[in-house]
């Protein structure tokens, strides 16, 4: 499977579009995190905490994305598209919304 | 997560097909388009598949031990270390998988800042509270007082005779203070008596006409006179500020029921040093009647009309604001062991004045 946000895959022509698929993951940072997050915040510096947040939240995005792709019969997922919103009071949660075309390449 | 293109064998016999592999922490899923067109997928388990690395193709085969006669080759090296990786990281003990570290991590943090928090709260804003407290003026004490007095607007039932009478026996225990020490006798039913900040006594005529023996009057006045002269109120405002205030701040942006919870604890604690601050009004009151030569039974005497006046409440003493009664005779008949006792023919003269 092949996964790209280009509009095409250097070298081989889509033979077949099967149409856009879509996943979203949302996810909270736990109230551990959101302390650890928030020190940071008063400390300043790259947090971590809230990074492997959303590394986490796009990871499950983009396997989703995947297995939905793998059940429309692609071999690829071009133009994908990854994007962030928070939700939640106080913005508390995270989204990720991945969107793609699948194709037959 | 690692996505694949691979080549994927049904069986010993069947011809390849091209398939998409997606590798999970937990599985790996092969999809791939039979003859007809639709497409077919098969999950495999992470801790059943066997991978290797074949040197004449260059790529990596992977096998499953649900389906013996299928294989998946992926060119490349690539997808043999992260199933490699993988496997290794999840046969580790649970308490050594990197999630369960950042877990532990996270844990040892919360707990040291839980604990920070505690600390503070039961000492560090207590010691400042009172710290704070001990700084205000005698004079901004007289006043505060004063404005709490008026507010009460008990000058109107005030009994002036039973008043300056009660004055007198004060001034005739010869208590050293920086306070101006100003009884008001009130007129009311209420068994009680109370200090306030700065220096201000009330009584009311219904405890006055209880007490039976001028060692009662004294030890009522010594229990109140310690209550001003140890700041007590104003320590108490201080400390219940300063929670306020420390709880505030933690909790101020937390639903109602976190606060609603943090407030009840609080007015438990609250609850508790007040019941400190009366032992320690007892006790140094017992001090103020062992120094006078005073008889400590004044304090049974008066404890026994505070308990035949009020009923039973069944509270248990932790919700109370007091000590319990029983206690704090037991505790005043210990501290009065070696007590000399000698009359005091004036303090007898006044009190026996105060009760024609």
């Amino acid at each position: 499977m092949i996964i790209t946000t280009t509009g095409f895959v250097e070298g081989r022509p889509v033979q077949e579009y099967l149409g856009v698929i879509n996943a979203q993951s949302i996810i909270g940072a736990n109230i551990f995190k959101d302390i650890l997050g928030g020190l940071r915040d008063v400390f300043g510096g790259r947090s971590k905490t809230y990074e492997k947040v959303i590394e986490q939240a796009k990871e499950d995005a983009l396997r989703e994305l995947t297995e939905k792709g793998q059940l429309a019969g692609a071999n690829a997922i071009i133009g994908v598209d990854l994007d962030f919103e928070t939700i939640g009071g106080n913005g508390s949660m995270l989204m990720v919304i991945a969107t793609g075309t699948a194709v037959r390449l | 997560m690692k996505t694949w293109l691979g080549l994927y064998y049904h069986s010993h016999l069947s011809e390849p097909v091209e398939a998409s592999v997606l590798a999970a922490e937990n599985y790996i899923a092969i999809a791939w388009r039979n003859a007809e067109g639709t497409t077919e997928k098969v999950n495999w388990d992470m801790n059943a598949v066997t991978a290797i690395f074949d040197h004449s193709i260059q790529g990596t085969k992977i096998t499953y031990s649900g389906q013996q006669n299928s294989r998946l080759i992926i060119n490349g090296k690539q997808a043999l270390d992260f199933i490699l990786q993988t496997q290794a990281e999840k046969r580790k003990p649970w308490y050594k998988k990197e999630r369960a570290k950042e877990w532990l991590r996270n844990l040892a943090i919360f707990l040291g800042i839980a604990g920070i928090l505690i600390t503070a709260y039961f000492l560090l804003v207590p010691w400042f509270s009172e710290k704070l407290a001990s700084t205000v003026s005698v004079k901004t004490e007289a006043q505060f007082g004063d404005a709490v007095y008026q507010a009460l607007d008990l000058s109107q039932q005030e009994d002036p005779e039973a008043s300056v009478m009660v004055n007198e026996f004060f001034r005739k225990m010869e208590i050293r203070t920086s306070y101006n020490i100003q009884v008001t006798v009130v007129k009311g039913d209420i068994v009680n008596a109370f200090a306030l900040p700065g220096g201000r006594i009330v009584i009311y005529t219904a405890l006055l006409d209880q007490l039976t023996s001028y060692p009662e009057l004294a030890a009522l006045l010594g229990h109140e006179f310690t209550h001003v002269n140890n700041r007590h109120s104003t320590k108490s405002v201080f400390r219940q500020l300063g929670s306020k205030v420390f709880l505030g701040l933690l909790f101020g942006k937390m639903g109602s029921v976190t606060t609603v919870l943090a407030n009840q604890a609080d007015r438990f604690k609250s609850l508790t040093y007040s019941r400190s601050l009366e032992k320690e009004a007892d006790l140094d009151g017992l001090s103020l009647l062992k120094e006078r030569q005073i008889d400590p039974a004044g304090f049974s005497g008066l404890f026994g009309h505070l308990r035949s006046s009020t009923p039973e409440s069944g509270v248990p003493e932790f919700l109370e604001s007091h000590p319990d009664i029983d206690k704090r005779i037991e505790y005043i008949n210990h501290a009065s062991k070696d007590h000399t006792v000698k009359e005091n023919p004036e303090l007898k003269a006044i009190f026996e004045k105060i009760k024609q």
